[in-house]
């Protein structure tokens, strides 16, 4: 139990705050400036990259964070006023995508299989089902009351290229991650058996 | 990109700047509670007043906030209409009950008062609630903003997170610059007159990919500093841009506080008690 909280929350050392921030700001410019538009309200934005990126190497409660307080700075920096909902869709967002620790993609110790490819791919439709599908339209109704039709509209349509861009850019991105890291992890193993 | 940014890193002279932003966060996150909650001109329609004058007062840059006006107004509008358009007996729910035909063009469409009020009503909440955030945006600087968390028991290191990440915006900014700068060299096209919109997002995805390594790679050079520095060794910080407080912020601790009450009382009686209208309508 302590093993599985502690893989959640992450190691907060400054590292992980500064990557969080970094992230964050990448997040908030990429939401604004690097997007497609696809219906009102919602992009296909490439800012997804940075909670895989995040996530993956420093697990989910960060790559919430990350998702939590870029959106807040893409808001802040768009100047269209503060929008907590959809913050919080995509924090939830992040945290599932940044769950891949717990089916075996190890990515910092270089482990990132065909397998784990596919269980990210679902974790990913899950993910946004989840995230704009359930928790962005009730908060939008407990914020702001009224219909649920166009929110629901909204979230499908971002939902659906969210997941295109995080299935279509993401699985090379976690491969190439993993590729880097497992040259790392290698060099350690040798000098262990020189010993 | 940068002439279309909002923050200032830099205090302001104005009253509002003037406060400590302790008090700017917490007043911020209490109208928010305060046009969450409320559903009723009656309580909207004076902070919308209030949030035109505050923003008045701030003396802005008005060339740039008319460009966010337009495209807020446009996206709500069309939102209100969808809304409308899917169901045009909306308001009788909300409204009491009550089915007063305005117009009508079918059978299918048509504009009753009780729509109208409750549309009218949902729009100002919308305005209102981008207003108090342009206020709150225009007169707080990032550290102001992390200093304002933290006294509202968010951890530093979170608060460091909000005053980093709005620190390395320009940054970004620079970077995609150099990055587009030196990919020109290299012979791709990157001029509006010159390539097309597809091959144009194309290159800019490529622009993407080291934006991105850079920016992770520069983790280890800024979090070293930040160590060699001390950072994270105490439980609790202090923050440089927090002056003591004013006059001024002792009167906004009073008005803050008896409006928190009153968010307080009016979620108590409009969630326990129960309720005949759901919206407050006086045409009914």
């Amino acid at each position: 139990m302590k093993k599985v909280l502690k893989t959640l929350l992450g190691v907060w050392n400054t590292k992980t705050v500064v990557a969080i921030a970094i992230g964050a700001a990448l997040f908030g410019v990429l939401m604004n400036f690097g997007g497609i538009p696809v219906f009102t309200n919602t992009r296909l934005t490439t800012a997804m990259i940075v909670p895989v990126i995040v996530g993956s190497m420093f697990g989910p409660v960060p790559a919430f964070i990350t998702c939590f307080v870029g959106n807040t700075i893409a808001d802040l920096i768009g100047g269209w006023g503060f929008w907590f909902d959809w913050s919080v869709g995509n924090g939830v967002l992040g945290f599932i995508i940044g769950l891949l620790p717990f089916y075996g993609a190890k990515i910092n110790e270089g482990i990132f299989k065909p397998v784990h490819a596919v269980i990210y791919a679902i974790t990913c439709v899950v993910g946004n089902a989840l995230a704009f599908g359930v928790i962005t339209p009730l908060l939008t109704v407990a914020f702001y009351g009224g219909e649920l039709t166009i929110t629901f509209l909204q979230a499908f349509a971002g939902g659906l290229a969210n997941t295109a861009v995080l299935v279509i850019i993401g699985i090379p991105i976690l491969y190439a991650l993993a590729r880097r890291s497992a040259r790392s992890t290698n060099l350690v193993m040798e000098e262990e058996k020189e010993e | 990109m940068e002439n279309r940014l909002l923050i200032n890193l830099i205090p302001g002279e104005t009253f509002l700047h003037k406060l400590t932003g302790k008090t700017k966060v917490r007043t911020f996150i209490i109208l928010l509670v305060f046009i969450i909650m409320s559903f009723d001109m009656r309580l909207i329609l004076p902070l919308f007043i209030l949030s035109i004058i505050g923003l008045r007062s701030l003396k802005p840059n008005w060339k740039t906030i008319k460009y966010f006006f337009i495209v807020i107004g446009a996206v709500n509008l069309l939102n209100i209409v969808l809304f409308w358009v899917a169901d045009p007996d909306i308001g009788a729910y909300w409204c009491g009950g009550g089915h007063t035909v305005l117009f009508s063009l079918t059978g299918r469409i048509y504009l009753t008062a009780e729509t109208l009020w409750y549309l009218s009503v949902r729009f100002i909440k919308m305005i209102t609630s981008f207003m108090v955030s342009l206020v709150f945006i225009l007169s707080i600087t990032p550290s102001e903003m992390a200093a304002g968390l933290y006294s509202i028991k968010v951890p530093y290191k979170i608060c460091t997170i909000f005053s980093i990440a709005f620190r390395y915006i320009p940054d970004i900014g620079r970077d995609f610059n150099n990055i587009k700068v030196s990919l020109q060299t290299r012979g791709v096209e990157l001029d509006p007159k010159k390539a097309s919109l597809k091959s144009r997002l194309k290159q800019n995805v490529l622009i993407l990919v080291p934006l991105i390594i850079t920016s992770f790679d520069r983790v280890g050079n800024i979090s070293n500093a930040m160590d060699l520095r001390g950072y994270g060794r105490e439980k609790t910080r202090t923050y440089y841009s927090e002056h003591e407080e004013l006059k001024a912020d002792k009167v906004f601790k009073v008005i803050y506080t008896l409006l928190l009450l009153f968010c307080v009382y009016w979620i108590i009686t409009q969630n326990i008690m129960p309720q005949t209208f759901k919206m407050w309508y006086p045409f009914a």
